[in-house]
């Protein structure tokens, strides 16, 4: 509320309310601007606030892209690794489900433990992954359904386990309501989370490597004040230098330098953090993802015994995926992988594929000629060349390779954060430098005048 | 406590100003989460009203479906098929392919604990391979759903359909049965504690049945119009009847018994409605391998086996072990 009382009546002078006053400052100014001393005076004014505001304006943007880059080591990376745990914690789930009910009579106990165990992994990294989640409603709604389905899954596959125990066939439909439940929910919503809190990622990962538009151009501005001052003082003083403003002009340069060398590096190791790391992690997820997807539908071929189908085409689709000629998910995260080491747990992985593809043909063949229990043997059998073992085996690989390309990712991101270790205070001793330098080297010029 | 009139009044108006400033915005409870309705998991694969299968054809001409074709006399003995005959293609092939149900309580299950097929149609297709090999091993099972087994016997991916399979005129012209095995009619089970009795009861309510089954299309043609609810197995007809999802199930009473052997909480009720005749489906073209499987079925009924894998798996299930059926034959 604008309050101003309307000049009294009788009063000589009429009382200037609070709204003339910057009227009043403008005049000043320019009165005194009119002299070369007030000019002086209002420029030196002007470049301290300048270098002030500059300073302020640097600290806080370097401030955020220091938290930025902070924020992807501590917060967005582990969503995207809980999120794609949830995932991966489903899927083997319901493959170990399956391989349980094949297995016949009561569920062995290493089957029992890990699909206890992949229950529990999931639940505690959706309660990671739901705690983010907020103000993003795509993302919001995969994490209700699955926290609203997972104990759904969760009761079937027990009442199928009851009636396993009892020898009825009704244990069977439980688990195949529980299966599609899992197919048609739960996965789907696991797989949208990912793949949302991996676009997460990458665009914070595109904002740490953002260029500071605004504050480079305050620094430029700042930089060119400063020499067109130091100009206009030569030419109405003839003294060549004023040590104040050459302090001055000294640390605005060094700002620069420092500021623009140190967000080069850090944008540099954001984006080597991305590549070698976010991106060939990304790709080996998806790989398991899709591993993880063809176990389930290897195993669930057996239990439909014979009306699995589906299951089977769905399988060779997948395929294509995963060792397909040329461009498939494994060839190219090894490209990007940046080690070595990264480079031959890809290659391992790739020939385990192909021992698998091997293993699964055998599995067909047994079952499609008759031979069912040496099928299920073979498919879900302890033997170390049989395709349990040989789908842990590439599970093990891609999950050495998904843990190298995430050390990559913290180490290359880490690096970006030493690099702007001492930015922000630096910037700000600096600009102070710079307004202190200002101010004496305009009033040494002031007393000139007296 | 009595207040002085002045003070009665002022706490008037303080209560006034606090109840009109109310009346601007009463504030709400904040509710993060508002869960209103569960959606209940569901079987894969159900339908809840199909479309009727489109009849591709004309009515099927009216004929006795449960006459069959005569076998011959002698019967080969086994593992000595005739030349040129299904039979010994079978035998040379060195598995007899049968088509069966791994979710059918009593007919064709797996057992849970041994991961085996059992059943009274298990046994049936089992005494068809120690007819052709002299060994009941030597079988290879291919599970379908109900409505798999018209398609597999069309294309010749098996060589029989052992799978509580009604012979009907319309499945005629497709396939070829043996003669009965079995007579079974489709009946009603629902919750112990139910007033249902018949269909008549089920005007608009939802009724189970497996897709391309011969309940399925009684449900659907029934004239006080209940629901038809349309499943991939017949366990999954259990399932849902066991959600609530399903007000009853309704198909063939031993289909029943075998759900209500695995629930105590069900219960059939009302009379048989319909008449199905099971048969043995064999691929047009196979007649004498129709022949064939009559001669088992005769020998298996004269041995005692059939009585006694009856008295196995259904035994006391539904009243006293009838008499087999009697085959009837088309000439």
């Amino acid at each position: 509320m604008v309050t101003v009382s309307p000049p009294e009546p009788g009063t000589d002078q009429p009382r200037k309310g609070v709204l003339g006053m910057p009227a009043t400052a403008v005049r000043h100014v320019r009165r005194s601007a009119a002299s070369t001393p007030g000019r002086l005076f209002v420029i030196g004014v002007a470049l301290v606030l300048l270098s002030l505001l500059t300073g302020l304006a640097g600290a806080i943007g370097l401030q955020q892209k220091q938290s930025t880059v902070d924020n992807l080591i501590t917060h967005r990376e582990p969503v995207a690794a809980a999120s794609q745990q949830i995932y991966r914690s489903l899927s083997d789930a319901d493959a170990t489900a399956a391989s349980a009910f094949l297995a016949g009579g009561t569920m062995p106990e290493e089957l029992r433990d890990r699909y206890d165990l992949d229950i529990a992994q999931a639940g505690a990294n959706l309660t990671k992954a739901a705690a983010d989640v907020a103000g993003v409603p795509e993302a919001e709604a995969q994490v209700d359904q699955l926290a609203q389905q997972l104990p759904v899954y969760t009761g079937l596959v027990e009442t199928a386990r009851a009636y396993n125990r009892q020898g009825f066939p009704a244990g069977a439909a439980y688990l195949r309501e529980a299966s599609g439940l899992m197919r048609a929910k739960l996965l789907p919503a696991a797989q949208e989370l990912y793949s949302i809190d991996f676009r997460r990622l990458a665009d914070a990962q595109a904002q740490a490597r953002a260029f500071p538009w605004v504050t480079a151009a305050l620094v430029l501005a700042l930089l060119g004040a400063l020499v067109a001052t130091q100009l206009y003082l030569t030419r109405r003083t003839n003294r060549l230098l004023n040590i104040g403003l050459v302090v001055a002009t000294g640390s605005v340069v060094l700002a620069l330098a420092w500021g623009s060398a140190s967000l080069l590096i850090a944008s540099n190791d954001v984006a080597d953090g991305h590549d070698s790391g976010t991106r060939q992690v990304e790709l080996a997820v998806q790989a398991r993802i899709v591993a993880l997807k063809m176990r389930a539908n290897e195993t669930l071929t057996l239990v439909a015994r014979g009306d699995g189908a589906d299951y089977e085409a769905e399988w060779q689709d997948l395929t294509a995926e995963l060792a397909g000629d040329g461009d498939n998910l494994l060839a190219r995260a090894q490209e990007l992988a940046a080690d070595q080491e990264t480079r031959d747990v890809l290659e391992t992985a790739r020939a385990t594929v192909d021992d698998w593809l091997g293993v699964h043909q055998k599995v067909r063949e047994l079952d499609d000629g008759g031979a069912y229990q040496q099928a299920v043997d073979l498919a879900i059998g302890d033997s170390p060349e049989g395709a349990a073992a040989t789908f842990a085996e590439l599970d093990g690989k891609l999950l050495e390779a998904i843990n190298n390309g995430r050390t990559r990712f913290v180490t290359e991101t880490s690096a970006a954060g030493n690099a702007l270790t001492g930015l922000v205070p630096g910037v700000a001793v600096l600009a102070v430098v710079a307004a202190v330098g200002v101010t004496m080297g305009v009033r040494e010029r002031l007393r000139e005048y007296r | 406590m009595r207040l002085a009139r002045g003070n009665r009044v002022a706490l008037l108006s303080v209560a006034l100003v606090v109840a009109l400033s109310a009346c601007a915005s009463v504030p709400k409870p904040v509710d993060l989460a508002t869960v209103d309705s569960v959606e209940r998991p569901s079987p894969v694969g159900v339908e809840v009203n199909p479309a009727p299968p489109s009849t591709s054809a004309a009515p099927a001409p009216d004929c006795d479906p449960t006459a069959s074709l005569r076998p011959p006399d002698p019967m080969p003995a086994p593992g000595a098929m005739p030349s040129g005959s299904t039979m010994r293609e079978i035998q040379e092939a060195g598995k007899l392919v049968a088509g069966v149900d791994q979710n059918t309580y009593l007919f064709g299950f797996r057992d849970p604990t041994t991961n085996q097929l059992e059943g009274f149609d298990i046994d049936r297709a089992r005494d068809i391979a120690e007819a052709i090999f002299g060994d009941r091993t030597k079988i290879q099972f291919k599970v379908m759903t109900s409505a798999g087994r018209i398609p597999a016997l069309v294309n010749e991916e098996v060589d029989v359909v052992v799978r509580t399979f009604t012979a009907t005129c319309q499945r005629w012209e497709e396939v070829n049965f043996s003669a009965t095995y079995f007579m079974a009619g489709q009946r009603l089970l629902v919750e112990r504690g139910s007033e249902v009795t018949t269909l008549d009861d089920l005007g608009g309510e939802k009724v189970c049945a497996a897709e391309a089954s011969t309940s399925i299309k009684t449900i659907a043609e029934h004239e006080a119009e209940p629901v038809p609810v349309q499943v991939e197995n017949w366990s999954d007809c259990l399932v849902m009847l066991q959600q609530g999802q399903v007000a009853a199930v309704s198909t063939d009473n031993v289909i029943l018994a075998g759900m209500a052997a695995q629930d105590p909480n069900l219960t059939m009720v009302g009379p048989t409605f319909t008449p199905e005749p099971y048969g043995i489906g064999v691929p047009k073209g196979n007649e004498d391998m129709v022949g064939f499987v009559n001669g088992v079925l005769e020998q298996t009924i004269a041995s005692g086996e059939w009585a006694r894998s009856y008295d196995r798996w259904l035994g006391g299930i539904d009243g006293p072990r009838p008499a087999p059926p009697t085959p009837t034959y088309r000439d």
